[in-house]
């Protein structure tokens, strides 16, 4: 099988793994893994893009040019990305431990809806839905302390 | 024309020998950050007043594009480096224990912001945009609560994915044309990207540069960080990062993406965003969230600007941006105290009537009340979006018409709070920091400024305008070598 044909499916694979893993997983390391799995992949898009089969560094030895030479410029830039890639991933994952030190939870359901309510509650407004808050004014069974 | 990268250098020097300069005078410290901004600041404007009419390109280490990395300066490059400058020296956000690092943070989002502004290669604008990125995540996270490291990570796995879809679009670019340089792109784009790949790629970078931008889909983020993080931060983020965000988007479609479709796409994300942008905004119930909403209204009708096509479209869209650029930081520096639950500013007018009276001007101005320069921003949008034959526009126009009715509704009913008399005897809300207020005056009295010389204004910026649009006249002065 074509070897282009192969690197160019994991690349794209790479792609929809990732982006699968961001929006269908709710647990944030996993949400984290994803963006590095789709970072990998547009990374080997990005080197797929001038990729020739068999060509050889581009560097001129004892006079010889090769002659079939690979272009430099995407391996430049990727390597510039997996730096920042991996600085983004090192900033995530301590955020995200802070975020579980405080909260106890790594669930990003769980972990936006006490930031809604974090926010609500800075802010001195009543929770939004009629979930968290019914539409009754009165006392309820209950009362106020237990539903808090 | 050399010194224009001292514009991205100087604070990115500035920044990492902060913490050394940190080591031997605190006070140096303290005050140089603001000190190179101010010099970076002024050179800016200079290099504006000699720039007039011409576009320069300077050539890092003097090798050719499209072998060399280029920056490219016409007067709308100039115009927001200038911008980022002054406006993180404006907003400069020092308060509180962790003063060095935010110091730093500001630094590098001037210098990023100035890059991103300035760069003639898509690669750098990449670069530049990922650097504002983690900046950005640094200030709102600098906050240090819990609430603050949600918001910054909830913000970073969008930012991020938006980022990777980016450089995919990239990477979709450069495996069609083999180059990065804008101006070499502008010259192989109608050849080479006039096609599904192309539009693909645009929609990729679209939607990946939009994360900042808040275009509609990707813009979750954005009130909760708005309304967890101090007003500075969140006034810098709306209004500086997200033009420059904007900016680049306007450069890749000039030059690059000719496709109707393309024009297309744009408008219909930014009727989404006006319409969503304002209903949330028109049922928030605190003034951060409020202006938070507003903002993602406001973009919004940018890009819908932004979508009529050729020089008009630019020069309304730039009107709407620079009139937002101006306004919202201000809004935000006055939401820093009051930014709580809308009947908590019951009556806070006869406390803080300076406050007041800025709040009602900026609402009026974002509004579009005659004859303030938000009036003038948001007809020529109109104005144009009719002249176009296509019942998209004419929706377009009419998402604008009916946010104008909301922001009315919303803006008014924190007005009239505002001004209504407290006989019950609450505790008042603390009173602005004197620095707030007095760049809020500031921004205020520019906004009325630019109401008497709106025709002046107007024209000049018809002008820049006209200049951006030119894709020949990018690709003359960068004058890259032909393509093999």
């Amino acid at each position: 099988m074509d070897t282009g044909l192969i690197l160019y499916a994991g690349a794209f694979g790479l792609i929809l793994i990732g982006i699968g893993g961001i929006v269908l997983s709710h647990h944030l390391v996993r949400i984290i893994f994803g963006i590095a799995l789709l970072e990998a992949g547009t990374n080997l898009l990005l080197l797929l893009a001038t990729w020739r089969d068999g060509a050889s560094a581009p560097i001129i030895v004892d006079g010889r040019v090769p002659a079939l030479m690979a272009d430099p410029v995407p391996q430049a830039l990727v390597l510039t990305a997996i730096v920042i890639g991996v600085g983004v991933l090192a900033v995530s994952l301590g955020l995200a431990l802070r975020v579980q030190q405080a909260w106890g939870t790594l669930d990003i359901r769980e972990v936006r809806r006490l930031l809604e309510r974090a926010i609500d509650d800075e802010a001195g407004v009543t929770p939004a839905s009629s979930l968290d808050a019914p539409a009754v004014s009165g006392p309820l069974p209950g009362g106020q302390e237990e539903r808090a | 024309m050399n010194s224009l990268a001292l514009l991205i250098a100087l604070p990115l020097i500035t920044a990492f020998l902060l913490p050394v300069i940190d080591r031997v005078s605190t006070f140096a410290a303290r005050w140089i950050g603001p000190m190179v901004l101010v010099v970076t600041g002024t050179l800016g404007v200079m290099l504006w007043q000699q720039l007039g009419d011409n576009t320069v390109v300077v050539e890092f280490g003097g090798f050719r594009p499209p072998l060399g990395i280029v920056l490219y300066a016409d007067q709308l490059a100039v115009m927001f480096a200038v911008a980022a400058t002054v406006g993180t020296l404006l907003l400069w956000p020092d308060s509180g224990e962790d003063r060095l690092r935010r110091s730093i943070l500001a630094l590098l989002l001037a210098a990023a912001g100035s890059g991103l502004a300035l760069s003639g290669d898509l690669f750098n604008i990449y670069v530049f945009y990922e650097l504002t990125a983690v900046v950005s995540y640094g200030l709102i996270a600098s906050g240090g609560t819990a609430q603050a490291h949600a918001a910054t990570l909830r913000y970073l796995v969008i930012s991020a994915f938006g980022a990777a879809l980016a450089l995919a679009g990239i990477a979709l670019v450069y495996q069609a044309t083999g180059t990065l340089n804008l101006a070499q792109l502008a010259q192989l784009a109608p050849h080479r990207l006039d096609n599904l790949q192309g539009l693909a790629a645009f929609v990729l970078l679209l939607v990946g540069f939009g994360v900042k931008a808040e275009l509609f889909p990707v813009n979750t983020w954005v009130p909760e960080v708005y309304a967890s993080t101090s007003g500075r931060i969140a006034a810098l983020l709306a209004g500086v990062v997200s033009k420059l965000a904007l900016v680049v988007i306007l450069r890749l479609l000039i030059l690059i993406f000719h496709q109707p479709e393309a024009l297309q796409i744009m408008l219909v994300l930014g009727i989404l965003g006006v319409i969503s942008g304002e209903l949330a905004a028109w049922r928030a119930r605190d003034l951060n969230r409020l202006l938070a909403y507003s903002s993602i209204g406001q973009l919004g009708i940018m890009f819908i600007a932004f979508a009529v096509p050729g020089t008009a479209g630019l020069y309304a869209g730039l009107a709407v941006a620079l009139h937002h650029l101006v306004v919202k930081p201000a809004l935000f520096l006055l939401a820093e105290r009051w930014g709580g639950a809308l009947d908590r500013l019951t009556g806070m007018a006869a406390t803080s009537p300076l406050g007041a009276a800025l709040f009602v001007l900026l609402s009026l101005s974002l509004i579009g009340v005659p004859p303030l320069p938000g009036f003038w921003a948001k007809l020529l949008v109109l104005i144009n979006l009719f002249e176009q034959d296509n019942p998209l526009y004419l929706a377009g126009a009419a998402a604008i018409v009916a946010g104008a009715a909301l922001e009315v509704n919303y803006l008014f009913r924190v007005a009239a709070a505002l001004y209504q008399r407290q006989d019950r005897d609450e505790p008042r809300l603390a009173p602005h920091h004197l620095g707030d207020l007095g760049v809020a005056t500031l921004l205020g009295t520019a906004l009325l400024a630019g109401t008497f010389a709106i025709t002046s204004l107007g024209n000049r910026l018809e002008q820049i305008a006209g200049q951006a649009a030119d894709s020949d006249r990018y690709i003359q002065t960068v004058n890259p070598e032909p393509a093999p």
